[in-house]
């Protein structure tokens, strides 16, 4: 999907685009980086649409929720206009997104607070289990990559892969509840619930995270060694700079960082890039599940008590992380890769 | 079909790819494979067997509505095999049930994104242009989604039910179907004998059902079985969450809900439906890879 896209964007026959961009931005990369981010606009744009659109049809009535069970119908309506939902669906889908262009994001309707301060809170923990779990599972997945492919097929290649196989099978909220039972309620080692700020105490802070942050990384450290160690695997059989390589002498270690990894690293980035989205979903149920109060956690809550402008904000800007996400993959592509900046591949 | 042909072809596979290994190497490693997709295969067909015929061919206990007095049993206790939880309701009734709910979901979600998605993403990419253009951007937008959010979102709108979770589900199952399709299709597409139907003015019909169609199932059942263990495990997350399989009928994820619930007196009511989603999941995952070997040796 990317490579046809890119195709596109820098063969000749685009010759239209071409002079437009060719006289607004001089070197390739920048033309390729406007172009996509001209191109997300529209993505983030219709991402919006929808999920207003999906609000409308949430059922129960938003007005009734607030004013409360035994309001009169004049109360009911009162209650609608000072929310602005009397207005017709269009108009406060454009007032809603100038709102949240000026930062703006509306007014919680269950506990009266302005979205954007709730944010602000919510946002450092999401950030945290997000980066921290990040890190890790790319961490943890080269060293055991690298290990299996060292001698493929092997009897340490055989256990990694049967042991990253196992783990892969085992949704994160299972695995979240499995490290909940080993290491708090048998082992008591680690808080089984409770997220502790950092401003409070480092240490506390990091025991607090240490097991939604695993249950979120090792699924997806598992999914990114078994797809580097396949790829190592195939150009350690084949690849003629891997013979040349080993030919001239080089050790294992040298040919499969230096020569291996290398050429892999782009479908790594590709992968982890595409599970950005996964790993900002998965924090709805993580953070559930160990009471940590992140946008995710927020997201949940607004959905079940029917918060509109909660939902609206939190999935506008989960889809936004991914979408950038995404972006981000596209145009380290193109910094990594000559080819596609010159588009001559 | 493609899982039962791979042991009839042995000539495959195995004689090409590394021709220094000794032959017992090679020989290993295959009947390895083929070990590998029986397993998976048979774990799968078993576990359909179970979770549909079970309950009416295995004298199980209703799934719901049991006694307080029965409460927690231990593993083992006469009549209930693997105990009962905190409601007193037989864990093996409940996780055959659960189990039969979420295959259900599993394969409804992906036939319907298999018709739905492959259509789309076949026509799409046999179109190109600006159509093909139109179709993928529509397409961005839902998959532009965290697909766990998306899928919460769409439960809530709909309330949760059996028919309304797969619904849900569908929602990301038909764009990355679709995606998928697309990209087959266009590689079809520049294959000779296409262009030689072209040449020869097949009509558009015959075209996409004689050519393009065959060439593309077998990527798409790879995808599929990926997809199985996918829509599962997400359902299973819907459920835990509430918006799923309504309690107090079971399904995986709200069994492992409840045992949560009463962690610290029960442990081993987590540990069933946790084992039972992992072979599952683990089954369907393989079955895929033997698939992909399958598809991609020959």
């Amino acid at each position: 999907m990317t490579s046809t896209a890119d195709a596109q964007v820098t063969s000749p026959r685009s010759k239209k685009h071409g002079s437009f961009l060719g006289r607004t931005a001089g070197s390739p990369l920048l033309r390729l980086i406007i172009r996509r981010v001209l191109l997300a606009v529209p993505l983030l744009l219709a991402v919006s649409l929808l999920v207003f659109i999906l609000l409308e049809a949430m059922p129960g009535d938003p007005a009734r929720n607030q004013a409360g069970m035994d309001a009169t119908e004049d109360q009911v309506e009162a209650v609608r206009r000072s929310m602005g939902l009397d207005r017709p669906a269009p108009e406060r889908y454009i007032t809603w997104l100038f709102g949240f262009l000026r930062g703006d994001l509306g007014v919680s309707s269950v506990s009266g607070r302005p979205v954007a301060e709730l944010l602000a809170e919510r946002l450092p923990v999401t950030l945290e289990l997000v980066g921290l779990a990040f890190v890790l599972s790319v961490v943890l997945a080269l060293p055991v990559a690298l290990l299996a492919a060292r001698k493929p097929g092997g009897i340490v290649d055989r256990l990694i892969m049967v042991f990253s196989m196992t783990l892969l099978a085992i949704p994160n909220f299972v695995m979240a509840l499995l490290l909940v039972l080993v290491f708090a309620v048998t082992l008591q080692m680690l808080p089984a619930i409770g997220y502790v700020p950092v401003q409070v105490s480092l240490v506390d802070n990091l025991r607090s995270v240490t097991l939604p942050v695993l249950a979120l990384a090792i699924p997806m450290a598992c999914f990114y060694a078994r797809f580097l160690r396949g790829d190592l695997g195939e150009q350690l059989l084949g690849a003629g700079y891997i013979d040349t390589a080993r030919a001239k002498g080089a050790g294992i270690w040298r040919i499969l960082w230096l020569h291996a990894f290398r050429n892999s690293s782009f479908g790594l980035l590709t992968l982890v890039g595409l599970n950005i989205g996964a790993l900002v979903g998965g924090t709805v149920i993580i953070e559930q599940i160990f009471a940590m109060p992140g946008m995710g956690m927020l997201m949940l809550q607004g959905v079940i008590s029917l918060d509109l402008a909660i939902v609206q904000s939190c999935v506008f800007i989960f889809a936004a992380v991914a979408i950038f996400a995404n972006l981000f993959v596209d145009i380290m592509y193109a910094v990594l890769d000559p080819r596609i900046r010159y588009g001559s591949h | 079909m493609a899982v039962t042909s791979a042991p009839l072809r042995p000539e495959l596979g195995g004689a090409s790819p590394a021709p220094t290994l000794p032959r017992t190497g090679v020989r290993w490693s295959k009947f390895r494979r083929r070990m590998i997709t029986w397993l998976s295969g048979g774990t799968v067909v078993l576990l359909i067997l179970l979770c549909f015929l079970g309950p009416y061919v295995l004298p199980l206990h209703p799934p719901v509505g049991g006694s307080v007095l029965n409460s927690a049993l231990p593993p083992g206790s006469p009549g209930h095999p693997l105990g009962t939880d905190v409601n007193g309701n037989d864990v093996l009734s409940r996780l055959i049930h659960g189990g039969q709910a979420s295959l259900t979901v599993g394969i409804a979600v992906n036939l319907i994104g298999l018709v739905v998605g492959g259509s789309v993403g076949a026509v799409s990419g046999y179109l190109g242009g600006k159509s093909d253009t139109a179709i993928m951007r529509v397409l961005d937008v839902l998959i532009a989604f965290p697909s766990l959010v998306l899928v919460i979102v769409l439960a809530q709108v709909l309330g949760p039910s059996l028919p309304n979770t797969i619904i849900a589900l569908t929602a990301f199952s038909i764009p990355a179907v679709a995606r998928i399709a697309r990209s087959s299709t266009m590689k079809v597409m520049s294959m000779p004998y296409l262009q030689a139907a072209q040449l020869a003015g097949s009509p558009w019909w015959r075209i996409l059902f004689r050519h393009i169609v065959p060439n593309i199932v077998p990527q798409l059942t790879n995808f599929l079985m990926l997809g199985m263990a996918i829509v599962i495990v997400t359902e299973g997350a819907l459920s835990f969450l509430g918006l799923g399989i309504p309690a107090p009928n079971p399904s995986w994820g709200n069994m492992v809900y409840e045992a949560q619930q009463s962690m610290s007196a029960t442990p081993q009511l987590v540990l069933w439906p946790a084992l039972a989603l992992l072979v599952t999941v683990l089954s369907f995952n393989l079955l895929g890879e033997s698939i992909r070997d399958e598809v991609n040796t020959r």
